[in-house]
């Protein structure tokens, strides 16, 4: 426990740990100091000079070394002869701080009107009004009139893009420095800086694609006025004009919280349309970050391809039909069927839709299957994250462990937290075939050839990161899926397991197995007794009717089309005509997460409430509606509302016990204290409000258990080994069409070669070619880096080509 | 008996005055100076929109009687001066209670309510008046928007107003 | 710049025997051969032979030694500072001379390099450091080149590098050319700029003096400051102290530029007047015009209404204070009645606003208004109330900078405004 300091700020007594800032130690005694370069979330720098305040500090007797006192008994304080900025002076004990004498306030004037001097006067059409901390202080502190020249004010130019996902305006921009700092200090990439000096200082990009950082668009929220704007809300909307909403982001399993920002607009006809994903501060998850895919890849849930209408096959043929007809359609076919419904669910499927298809299925002597490309999640639900883990709160003595998993791609979120972890002092180990933007800050980085990961992980075991990672007071162990299929990663996941219940680092706080997966809801799955099949083929051959739901294996995988295709009766729920969907005897549109309320289980296994941020679109019902609507018509009794359904799943899932939808809604002040009446402070961040969502109960006894390693391809001559990885932009959960903003950074068929196999192969990057995998030719596009190990050939998941697992790979 | 002559004379006199009866619609009584009716979209001389987007005239309307959408000027294709134009304004006048409220918040006094008061429907969609019926036609010395411009000429976009002289 | 310091190369001065600027006296003293046999490294050799680091720093306290970059902080004092904790220490010589109106330590560099590359070797014995960096302005690129050529010489001679005299210490030099920004000469932002980053300053604590290059305790100090070590060393404290003040001991250069007939560097002790240095040193003003104004500090000074008083008064940094300005690096710049303060302000404006570095927000802001005012006063295009407004520009700046170069900038615009109301009347 850090010494506490007692000081007064005005007349109000704080109590603070010592170290703490005075604008911070204001903060909690609920006094705002304005501020403009300083932000909580980072070193302060004392640019701006706006937080000046006047401070005292108790006389000491040089002689004695005791404080002075006066005639009444009270220490004797003596102020300094300058004001002091109060984001960069700590606390001290006896201190007095005045923020609210006419001095202090003169002072802020001052700055107030140095700053309007070069500040344009655009307010009406500037994106940040209204939410503007400029704005807000200077209606707060600042002069009513300028006495500088309206002649003499620079104009320089309004539209310089950084990036094509950030525009910066110059004459709008204070040089707070606070965009430079966090792409530095926070997101790791120092790609925007300052250039020149003076009054000619500015912001400038400093790399090739511009501002190439996978978190570009927080700087648009942290910039004290509206210099910086997104190419995605450019002019789309006034603050106050949108309602917020809030929800979940569903790109990956960190679960960020956000804020689905929606106005009228007329491209929708007057109807609503989200305008804008802004953070939701939770401290636990996301803090106040978002990564761009995030930010920008929501436009598929308003996209204009989205299923419409019930469809079933007449004649060879899609027609639309009512809801009735295709209801009546695939009741008759339960009821006629010899047995069975199999549900084949994606992790994008909320917790509520996999528990009603799974109540379903059940009642219809069927099978539940989970279509996931990595195992291992039935271990995560044993010794994953306990209640009460915070990635934050891991520092000196604990230990992170990331196998197989490119987390900067992977779950930008988790990269950012574990790189603040290593800053803390924590020790990460990072166990990967190729360098990853992890190696950075690990203490210890290891690599393996592609196939020996099991080897590789008992030699890591067995060696120096092995006492590290054993010793260490809370141990994380994150397991993705670079180059592993399902029985791979569930060996993997085995073995970590396996680690963790020999060191004791099970069944507590901030110890456990996080599994990265790709989908928001993942986690969710597993939890609810969705496994993978172990011969997915087969089963769905086998199948009679086929429910397919948030997934498109038709589309991943040419061997499933073909199965699919011959299916008997084939059921697709989906957003849109995939490549399944073209292939079923009834298509239903699915309701996107964010036209419904739901819950998602998180990677760290945190259940968090999403809701409805816009009105649903007519005809498209969820998919916890659609099994309620045929258990309905086949005498079953399945709840239909959401919430009752959450309620229904808490008292039958046994690590749900004891949630609800008001639970997860719960929320508790949480430090820094950021909130949007004091805009100026963090930035435009939302408030959380909606709930801090909870975290699952561990249940099961974990035991160790032998892993069973998975055969490699054999060997063929002269070919490479098809490697399966995962990119951050690429087209699995966001099913981003290439129009959308984030077109640029979209990542098509490509191939990662090594230079000298590139070579070897007479390959240049960029080439287009052919390669030969699972008896198909495929057309792909040549990507040459150097990290690549000789021999393998990297393939991106979920852009076209049937990567699971490594497999012999001919160019 | 006197109050009933004096009431007589009183009929006597304004037979013999000019009827004040004006024959609507052929003719019509001028409206004060201060007069608030429909609004019309400004422009500049030279045919540019004088509104920006800024939608503060929504933001100031007690009947939420505005929508305003905002997209991005290109010198290719320019409708107001500065980075922002109103791709979308549409007034309801069966919401509007002519406050004028609009007007005052206005930067660059794109919007006024004019003189014209003869606003009549036949249904609720006839009522909401969208930007082609509020812009203003383009002055003789100007062109009609969207027009091709100059690169960094037309970079203001609120222009320097001064104290209203009336 | 260079005819400047040409032009008093043989200009006559009442120490007869210089203490610094010894290449007056001794010809060819930038040669090593000629250095050597005129006492030189016999201090250094002195040190590190036969004294322990502490003592050096002790006698150079006992010296009265003052920093004579501008800030006149007690020398050894400030070699105090540096923790034993940890380590490495480094020096820096500040050779960013940029203030206008200093041209004291580029003579040093030029004419008597070895000198202060002694006093240089003597500080960081003192701390012990094992690299010391000599950070040029950008200007200074010939200077550098020479002072490359001297420490290239100095390996040669065995005077640099490792076991050095037969000891254990070890040291390499190096120097390093700015990219011309005045800012750089405060210490933090010159650290910064010698890390490779943009000279901006740092944030103060934690001072240089525990967190200074690469996070490491640093010395920084004047070429001017580390050149008198040599002397201090050879000859003692008690002889230094038998020049200058009681307060003020010791030698300095004083640059004097402006209406003078004479300009140039004069080595004086401390407390010599100004009217010894205008009047009988730099001949007096061309023309016998009267003197309007002193400005003792180059371009950031308080302006000293000349008066008999004033040029009667002491230059060392007590005296200097009584007349509300400081002594600065003692460059010493005379206006005489032709300069109107108007055009002055105007001068020194331009400088600091070019000079800001844009940190924080007043300096970045109020160097470019004021500037804005002030030109628009020179070019007669000023309105009645544009001295009000610049003063009440210049207050708003005082007492809130990151740095001094904020405050510097509005310390002539104050005294001009106050002092010389009449040539601010519309």
């Amino acid at each position: 426990m850090p010494k506490l300091v007692n000081l007064t700020i005005n007349h109000t007594r704080v109590t603070v740990p010592e170290g703490t800032l005075i604008v911070d130690a204001a903060k909690e005694a609920g006094i705002n100091i304005p501020v403009f370069c300083y932000h909580p979330k980072m070193e302060p720098v004392g640019m701006c000079r706006m937080c000046l305040v006047d401070v005292a500090r108790p006389v000491i007797d040089r002689a004695t070394g005791q404080p002075v006192l006066e005639a009444d008994g009270a220490p004797k304080l003596s102020f300094g002869p300058k004001l002091e900025t109060a984001c960069t002076t700590p606390v001290s004990e006896g201190m007095l701080v005045v923020e609210d004498s006419p001095k202090v306030t003169a002072a802020r004037k001052d700055i107030l009107e140095f700053l309007l001097t070069s500040h344009p006067l655009d307010c009406p059409i500037c994106d940040k009004g209204g939410e503007c901390p400029l704005q807000n202080l200077t209606l707060g502190y600042g002069p009513t009139e300028s006495r500088f020249d309206f002649a003499d004010k620079l104009h320089h130019a309004k539209r310089v893009p950084l990036g094509e996902l950030i525009f910066l305006d110059r004459e709008r921009c204070i040089q707070c420095g606070r965009c430079v700092r966090f792409q530095e200090k926070i997101a790791g990439d120092p790609v925007i800086g300052f250039y020149q000096r003076g009054r000619k200082l500015e912001i400038q990009t400093q790399t090739q694609p511009g501002f190439d950082s996978i978190f570009s668009g927080n700087t648009s929220d942290i910039c004290p006025v509206g210099a910086l704007t997104t190419a995605d809300f450019r002019f789309g909307a006034r603050p106050w004009e949108m309602e917020a909403h809030p929800s979940i982001c569903a790109q990956c399993a960190v679960g960020c919280n956000i804020v689905f920002n929606t106005k009228r607009e007329a491209r929708s006809e007057g109807g609503m349309a989200i305008k804008r994903v802004m953070p939701r501060q939770n401290e636990a998850v996301n803090e106040i970050w978002l990564c761009d895919k995030g930010r920008f890849g929501y436009h598929y849930l308003q996209s204009g391809e989205r299923l419409t209408r019930p469809m079933i096959r007449q004649n060879g043929e899609l027609v639309p039909v009512s809801w009735e007809t295709a209801t009546d359609t695939i009741v008759e076919r339960l009821k006629t069927g010899r047995s069975g419904l199999t549900v084949l669910a994606g992790g994008r499927l909320a917790n509520e839709d996999l528990f009603n298809l799974k109540r379903l299925a059940d009642a219809e002597h069927g099978k539940t299957l989970f279509y996931t490309h990595m195992g291992g999640g039935d271990l995560t639900g044993q010794v994953g994250l306990a209640p009460g883990s915070n990635l934050a709160t891991l520092g000196k003595g604990d230990a992170v462990l990331v196998v197989a998993s490119d987390l900067h791609e992977e779950a930008p979120i988790w990269w950012l937290r574990l790189k603040q972890a290593a800053a803390r002092g924590a020790s990460l180990v990072v166990l990967n075939p190729r360098a990853t933007r992890l190696d950075d800050f690990a203490a210890i980085s290891q690599r393996y050839h592609y196939g020996r990961v099991m080897d590789a992980l008992a030699a890591l075991f067995a060696g120096e990161a092995g006492q590290v990672l054993s010793q260490a007071a809370n141990l994380v162990i994150f397991f993705g899926s670079e180059g592993l299929g399902v029985d791979g990663s569930q060996a993997v996941a085995q073995a970590c397991a396996n680690l963790l219940i020999r060191t004791g680092h099970t069944g507590r706080p901030n110890n456990g197995l996080v599994g990265v997966w790709s989908e928001p809801n993942a986690q969710g799955a597993w939890e609810l007794g969705y496994r993978p099949a172990k011969n997915l083929t087969a089963e769905l051959a086998e199948a009679h009717v086929t429910l397919v739901a948030g997934a498109d294996p038709a589309g991943d995988d040419p061997a499933l089309a073909e199965t699919l295709q011959q299916s008997e009766f084939l059921v697709v729920a989906d957003l849109f005509m995939t490549e399944t969907a073209k292939r079923a005897n009834v298509v239903l549109p699915a309701l996107p997460y964010s036209e419904r309320e739901g819950s998602f289980t998180s990677g760290e296994r945190r259940v968090q409430r999403f809701t409805a941020a816009l009105p649903p679109r007519e005809k498209a019902h969820t998919e916890a509606m659609i099994a309620a609507r045929v258990a309905a018509r086949l005498g079953l009794k399945i709840e239909e509302s959401l919430p009752v359904v959450f309620e229904k799943l808490a008292a039958e899932t046994p690590a749900f016990t004891g949630l609800s939808f008001d639970r997860l809604a719960e929320t508790h002040p949480q430090k820094p204290l950021l909130s949007r009446e004091d805009l100026y402070y963090s930035g435009t961040a939302y408030e959380n409000t909606a709930g801090l969502g909870c975290t699952l109960a561990l249940t099961g006894s974990p035991a160790e258990a032998e892993p069973v390693t998975p055969e490699l391809p054999a060997p063929v001559e002269n070919a490479l080994l098809a490697v399966p990885i995962t990119r951050l932009y690429d087209r699995s959960s966001t099913l981003v069409h290439s129009s959308s903003i984030l077109g640029q950074r979209m990542i098509g068929a490509e191939v990662w070669l090594n230079p000298q196999d590139a070579a070897e192969r007479g390959l240049s990057a960029g080439a287009e070619i052919e390669i030969h995998l699972k008896s198909a030719n495929w057309p792909v596009k040549v990507v040459i880096n150097a990290d690549v190990p000789a021999g393998a050939a990297l393939l991106p998941r979920s852009v076209g080509i049937p990567a699971f697992e490594l497999a012999a790979l001919e160019i | 008996m006197l109050p009933l002559l004096r009431g007589l004379l009183t009929t006597l006199k304004s037979m013999a005055e000019k009827p004040t009866t004006v024959s609507y619609p052929e003719q019509k009584r001028p409206v004060s100076a201060r007069f608030r009716g429909r609004h019309v979209l400004n422009r500049y001389e030279n045919g540019l929109e004088k509104c920006i987007g800024c939608a503060l005239c929504a933001a100031a309307c007690p009947a939420d009687a505005i929508f305003v959408e905002a997209a991005e000027n290109t010198d290719e294709k320019r409708f107001s001066p500065g980075e922002r134009y109103a791709s979308t304004y549409e007034i309801n006048m069966l919401r509007c209670i002519f406050c004028g409220f609009c007007e005052d918040a206005c930067p660059t006094e794109a919007i006024v309510l004019e003189d014209n008061y003869e606003l009549s429907f036949t249904d609720r969609k006839q009522a909401i008046y969208t930007k082609e019926m509020l812009l203003n036609p383009v002055p003789a010395q100007g062109k009609p928007t969207p027009q091709q411009v100059e690169p960094g000429v037309f970079t203001r976009s609120v222009p320097e107003m001064k104290d209203p002289t009336d | 710049m260079s005819d400047m310091a040409m032009l008093n190369s043989g200009a006559e001065n009442p120490v007869d025997e210089m203490v610094l600027l010894r290449h007056r006296n001794i010809p060819d003293i930038d040669q090593l051969s000629v250095y050597l046999s005129n006492g030189g490294f016999a201090a250094f050799e002195k040190a590190v032979r036969e004294w322990a680091p502490a003592k050096v720093t002790e006698e150079v306290k006992a010296s009265g030694l003052r920093g004579r970059g501008g800030a006149g902080f007690p020398t050894g004092m400030k070699w105090s500072f540096l923790p034993d904790k940890i380590w490495p220490h480094y020096v820096v010589a500040n050779a960013d001379e940029s203030e206008p109106g200093t041209f004291k330590d580029r003579e040093i560099m030029e004419k008597n390099p070895y000198q202060f590359l002694e006093g240089l070797m003597i500080a960081a014995y003192a701390v012990q450091a094992g690299t010391a960096y000599i950070y040029l302005r950008g200007e200074f690129w010939p200077v550098a080149q020479k002072l490359d050529a001297c420490i290239a010489e100095l390996e040669r001679a065995g005077l640099l590098g490792s076991n050095l005299l037969g000891s254990s210490y070890s040291l390499r030099l190096y120097t390093h050319l700015g990219a011309g920004a005045y800012v750089c000469g405060e210490e933090s932002a010159l650290l910064e700029s010698l890390e490779g980053k943009m000279g901006q300053p740092r944030l103060r604590p934690p001072f240089p003096a525990v967190a200074g290059l690469y996070n490491k305790p640093t010395l920084i100090n004047n070429v001017e400051t580390l050149t008198n070590l040599p002397p201090i060393i050879k000859n003692g404290a008690a002889w230094y102290r038998g020049f200058g003040t009681e307060k003020s001991p010791g030698v300095k250069i004083f640059s004097l530029s402006g209406r003078v007939k004479r300009p140039g560097n004069y080595e004086l002790p401390l407390g010599a007047t100004f009217r010894h240095l205008i009047y009988d040193l730099g001949g007096g003003i061309p023309g016998g015009r009267p003197i309007k104004a002193i400005m003792p500090a180059g371009a950031s000074s308080s302006l000293i209404k000349a008066s008999d008083v004033a040029l009667d008064t002491a230059m060392d940094y007590e005296a200097v204070a009584t007349l509300g300005s400081t002594l600065g690096s003692a460059s010493v710049i005379v206006l005489d009645d032709t300069v109107n303060m108007k055009w002055l302000l105007q001068k020194t404006l331009a400088f600091f606003r070019h000079e800001s570095c844009g940190k924080c927000t007043p300096c970045r802001e109020g160097t470019y208004w004021m500037s804005l005012i002030a030109d628009r006063m020179a070019s007669g295009k000023g309105r009645s109330d544009d001295a009000a407004l610049l003063g009440s520009v210049a207050g708003q700046i005082k007492g809130k900078c990151l740095c001094p170069l904020g405050e510097f900038s509005l310390t002539a615009v104050q005294t001009a405004l106050s002092l010389f109301p009449e040539d601010f009347a519309a």
